[in-house]
């Protein structure tokens, strides 16, 4: 049946085909294609810079037998960079400055060269804003975001290899919305000749910036997933999320609540609940990190989560899953069920090198504090914080 | 879990685009059509039924990391067979494959390291072979074949795989930064077909009309960025091989260790701390030489020499190892915040 539809959506698509072409000449679709291929790269190309990084070293990675270089390999030869305000700023690919390197080279269509500095780096989305000192650059175009449909040709470009002109391989938008919606996935070839690059449509407008996405996350993940037929593209939506912050400098990174989760496992206790219309799905908070922003807004272990920003929560990898993109610094509301009481806690995520060290209003001594960050509810039970194991 | 849901998703999406390449000719109002002719009018097929008879399936003894499989491609009506330079092919013996499932035994006629290419030769009249083309032809975007036996999955008379994608651009490899020692500095082509798989190096590359205008060459990594090229050898360094030409050893490859050879001097010392992944600052530039004579000042940084970015201070001796008296040398340098290049006339060392 799905098949069937699968089926018809081929013809379909291919009789269009067809039927704008002349069929009787078995290359005039092939000719045309490489023509609007040309055209869409040579629209992109004079926002199309070459980034290069020299020193910096291997990052370090600390294990059982001490620090150490970190034993997978990350790519460091030249890449692209996009321009993306006419005063200078250039968008990249944060892979690139995970060395923390001496000096960084942005070199423009017309060949001059420049020093960049490097103002923030997105950890979540891999991207990192530069700055180069001249005005007067070509801004690329954006494809509005809802001009972008899957089975569209996409056309990844890039300037991280010797040559006359741009590196592009074509494919198709594979999926929009990937990874919390921040991405577009294609099967454009995409490796680290183009990170940092745009992923282009055929007039060519961006669509999205090539980033390294491989499955395992972390900041240092690298070219796993490269020319595997699936490469992503952060969208423009997501990139002005973010510019502000980047151009401020800042560094964004995941962030923390505190808290390890687990599965809700009160069915039996709830098993009357299941009788009712409406069961609420929730996670548990398995344990609580001291120092970190779920005790300052005083999360217990055994509170049950019903809702993320007012979204119910399904399971834990779903609540990870959304979690996954939000940055240190910013807020989030959890809906907490303790017993028979429901409320809302309004937290800020922390870096993860400042868990431990986040003071709450418990640590400031006064129920009342100077938290006015909508954990009422818990404050009133600071005092109560020492008999949190009887609350299993 | 996640992962594995994108993988498949991916490979649904690749089978129908694969599935459409091969529906295009497909007419709604004639459904009695032969199978065969359903698949005709495109350029890939056309493309493919052309050469798939040139392209040869062979087999011998794989050690290590070598592989015992690989892909010939038959260049002339007597048998000369195009391969990468490989255990199988480096003697005679390789077990040819043709795609009409005959089995010959290979000679070896003559290799060349520095295109790591071989040259084979089966006993055979009238052998189905490609045409050469001029690779310069090609434009970004043209689309391209790719054809070969990767990962062996052809098999007897069955004929070998073909990959699509586009023309991307010619470059040259930068065989410094390859993990592997593969020194080749001739122009190559690169696309988005993907070839860098195992069996697929000696298969041709072939333009829109069926043309050779590469084969695709050895698989190397690029270790400046961990990742597999895919590319080809030009059809004009592929006929001049086959014409007998063997090129010479790249000129790179015994810079500097030649005895009798002058050695370049620009009078510039790097500072070495002693620690790896050293930027090649400059700490002293001896008065009256040439680097002196062209404006370098101590604290510059060197950032290439000749087009050849330095990533630290051993690519900066290597660079300097490749410079003759009298060459006039590029440096391009990053003083304080401007990037400026000054050009030295390389002398001999006082």
């Amino acid at each position: 049946m799905m098949r069937r539809g699968i089926g018809i959506l081929i013809v379909v698509a291919l009789t269009g085909v067809g039927r704008a072409d002349d069929a009787t000449d078995p290359y005039a679709l092939e000719v045309a294609k490489a023509r609007v291929i040309r055209a869409a790269v040579q629209r992109i190309r004079p926002s199309l810079v070459t980034v290069e990084t020299i020193g910096g070293a291997q990052p370090i990675a600390e294990g059982p037998e001490g620090v150490r270089e970190e034993a997978f390999r990350l790519a460091d030869g030249p890449t692209t960079g996009m321009i993306v305000s006419q005063d200078g700023l250039i968008l990249t690919s944060s892979i690139n400055f995970a060395r923390n390197p001496t000096v960084i080279t942005v070199t423009l269509d017309d060949g001059r060269q420049f020093v960049a500095t490097l103002l923030g780096r997105d950890e979540i989305r891999r991207l990192a804003l530069l700055r180069i000192p001249e005005t007067g650059l070509k801004v690329a175009d954006w494809a509005p975001g809802e001009d972008i449909a899957v089975g569209q040709y996409a056309i990844a470009c890039g300037r991280g290899l010797m040559g006359d002109a741009p590196f592009a391989s074509l494919g198709i938008v594979s999926a929009v919305g990937r990874r919390n919606g921040n991405a577009i996935q294609t099967d454009a070839k995409v490796s680290p000749i183009n990170y940092g690059g745009p992923l282009i449509d055929i007039d060519g407008r961006v669509m999205g910036i090539c980033v390294p996405m491989a499955g395992s996350g972390g900041a240092l993940a690298g070219a796993e997933w490269y020319d595997s037929g699936i490469g992503f593209a952060i969208c423009k939506e997501k990139y002005d999320f973010v510019s502000d912050r980047l151009a401020a400098g800042e560094l964004i990174e995941q962030g923390k609540i505190g808290i390890v989760l687990e599965e809700d496992e009160s069915a039996i206790r709830d098993f009357f609940e299941r009788l009712l219309p409406k069961k609420e799905q929730a996670v548990r908070i398995r344990d609580v990190m001291p120092g970190s922003p779920a005790t300052a807004v005083g999360l217990r272990k055994g509170d049950r989560i019903l809702a993320l920003d007012g979204q119910p929560v399904g399971d834990v990898p779903e609540m990870l899953r959304r979690l996954s993109d939000r940055a240190a610094g910013e807020t989030i509301t959890l809906t907490i069920k303790r017993r028979w009481r429901k409320f809302d806690v309004t937290l800020t995520l922390a870096r993860m090198e400042d868990m431990g060290k986040i003071r709450g209003p418990e640590n400031a001594g006064s129920d009342e504090g100077e938290s006015d960050d909508g954990g009422v509810e818990p404050d009133s039970e600071t005092g109560d914080s020492t008999t949190q194991p009887a609350d299993e | 879990m996640r992962r594995w849901a994108i993988v498949h998703f991916g490979m649904l999406l690749i089978t129908l685009s694969a599935a459409s390449g091969i529906a295009v000719a497909a007419p709604s109002d004639e459904p009695e059509r032969p199978a065969r002719r359903l698949v005709a009018p495109n350029s890939t097929a056309r493309a493919f039924s052309r050469s798939e008879a040139a392209v040869v399936k062979l087999y011998g003894r794989g050690i290590g990391r070598e592989h015992g499989y690989g892909t010939g491609t038959l260049v002339s009506a007597d048998g000369q067979i195009v391969t990468v330079l490989s255990l199988l092919s480096a003697r005679d013996g390789a077990r040819v494959v043709l795609s009409d499932g005959r089995t010959m035994t290979a000679t070896f006629v003559r290799k060349d390291e520095y295109r790591q290419l071989a040259l084979l030769k089966i006993d055979i009249e009238d052998a189905p072979h490609v045409e050469f083309k001029d690779s310069t032809s090609l434009e970004l975007g043209d689309v391209v074949f790719a054809m070969g036996n990767w990962f062996k999955v052809a098999e007897g008379r069955e004929p070998v795989s073909i990959n699509r994608g586009i023309f991307s651009m010619r470059t040259k490899l930068d065989a410094r930064r390859l993990t592997q020692d593969f020194s080749y500095e001739g122009d190559v082509l690169l696309f988005d077909a993907m070839t860098s798989n195992p069996g697929a190096p000696g298969g041709p590359v072939l333009d829109i009309e069926g043309g050779c205008v590469g084969i695709v060459g050895r698989i190397v990594e690029a270790s400046a960025t961990n990742t597999r090229v895919n590319y080809a050898i030009t059809s004009e360094e592929i006929r001049a091989f086959v014409g007998g030409e063997i090129a010479a050893t790249a000129p790179a490859n015994d810079a500097g260790d030649g005895e009798g050879r002058k050695e370049g001097y620009v009078g510039i010392s790097i500072s070495r701390l002693g620690f790896r992944h050293v930027s090649p600052y400059v700490e002293r530039v001896r008065s009256g030489s040439p680097a002196d004579k062209a404006g370098v000042l101590a604290d510059d940084l060197v950032l290439a020499i000749d087009d050849a970015r330095l990533r630290n201070a051993n690519d900066y001796k290597d660079a300097i190892r490749r410079l003759r008296p009298g060459d006039k040398a590029r440096f391009i340098l990053k003083r304080g915040q401007r990037v400026m290049t000054v050009t030295i006339e390389v002398g001999e060392k006082p």
